[in-house]
């Protein structure tokens, strides 16, 4: 894997605010979700914690992105 | 009254562990199934969901323990190379298991968010019959445009080191691919082995690699909707469900070994030619 470690920052900006997604939809009914969210529908009492589990997958990702980025420099040939 | 009475349970448990790592669509037959035995069982029923939480729980456990020296090997890589913060040279252990982890965040991430929708539009038996005739097609054009034909020493030292020669990329768009297996009549199993032969490897390995991304996901599928089983739409089916699933177990673990036997000199042809035949005979008798 290549190292791009100015995709450090984005990748943790990305991640925070995946994680800030996640935690809105396992807290906010879908009636209270802000209405550019997938999933958002008008007086359902309905938690979309599928949603937030998606956002927190990729969250995680983004970070262990980030982790890999701001290590040595590439030893691996492949 | 149960909703699944045992025979029915036993029945679609041995169904769905023999067609689950079978490139022919467990969930497809599993659908067709009750509607050809005229059997009131649908996809959408929640305790049938709550019946087939179980089975896929009972395949992922079977997969995983068979596989359970792999997964070692896997977690430990995957621990060296977080703690280094770099996947070291030659330790294909590390790269398999981030390869498996990039191939399961897509299509975990599109299950989750489509899996409802997806299941609502494609839930009728006729629907798939139709995607398991596709499916089939898929299979034989996988085989007609692998990467390079099988070759004598294709199974001759270490599969993960092959394995895990994928690329990054090559591993998401099979990963990403495998969310189509959503879709009743499109098997999972079979997306991921075409998508490994069209990069490059040999059936084997392209059946165990199948098979290890295959875990994570159908895994995390049955234990999200553990409390479905657990909660009201599990009453009356959790002892056909404990049945479905020793079932599932066993046919799932006899499965496995006779593909990884069968993939050392076979190809997806046959089960190619078996799902448009399948499909059209399936279509045919529910047009009736």
């Amino acid at each position: 894997m290549t190292k791009r470690p100015k995709l450090i920052l984005p990748a943790v900006l990305a991640g925070l605010v995946l994680l800030a997604i996640a935690v809105v939809y396992f807290v906010e009914p879908a009636g209270s979700l802000p209405s550019f969210f997938p999933g958002h529908e008008a007086g359902s009492s309905h938690h979309h914690a599928k949603h937030g589990i998606a956002a927190l997958v990729v969250a995680l990702g983004c970070f262990v992105f980030a982790w890999f980025q701001s290590g040595p420099s590439e030893t691996d040939p492949a | 009254m149960h909703p699944i009475s045992y025979f029915q349970a036993l029945v679609l448990g041995l169904l769905q562990g023999f067609a689950e790592p079978f490139p022919i669509s467990s969930l497809g037959h599993g659908v067709i199934a009750p509607s050809l035995f005229g059997w009131n069982i649908h996809q959408n029923d929640d305790f049938f969901l709550a019946f087939l939480v179980a089975t896929h729980c009972a395949t992922a456990i079977v997969l995983f323990f068979l596989f359970l020296d792999d997964w070692k090997r896997i977690f430990r890589g995957l621990g060296r190379s977080l703690r280094d913060r770099q996947i070291g040279a030659g330790d294909n252990d590390a790269r398999l298991g981030w390869l498996l982890v990039v191939g399961t965040i897509p299509a975990g991430v599109v299950g989750l968010l489509l899996e409802h929708p997806l299941r609502s539009l494609f839930a009728s038996a006729s629907t798939a019959a139709a995607f398991l005739i596709l499916n089939g097609i898929l299979l034989l054009i996988f085989e007609r445009f692998r990467r390079r034909p099988p070759q004598p020493d294709d199974y001759e030292g270490d599969s993960d080191s092959r394995i895990a020669k994928l690329t990054w990329k090559e591993a998401i768009g099979v990963g990403t691919a495998q969310a189509a297996a959503l879709i009743p009549g499109i098997s999972r199993s079979g997306i991921t082995m075409g998508g490994g032969l069209l990069f490059g490897l040999s059936n084997e390995d392209a059946a165990r690699y199948a098979f290890l991304l295959a875990t994570p996901i159908i895994g995390a599928a049955g234990v999200l909707k553990l409390p479905e089983l657990m909660g009201h739409a599990g009453d009356g089916v959790r002892g056909p469900a404990l049945v479905g699933a020793l079932a599932a177990a066993l046919t799932t673990y006899i499965a496995v070994k006779f593909l990884l036997r069968f993939f050392e000199t076979n190809r997806l042809t046959p089960f190619g030619i078996y799902c448009i035949v399948a499909g059209v005979i399936y279509s045919l008798i529910l047009a009736v």
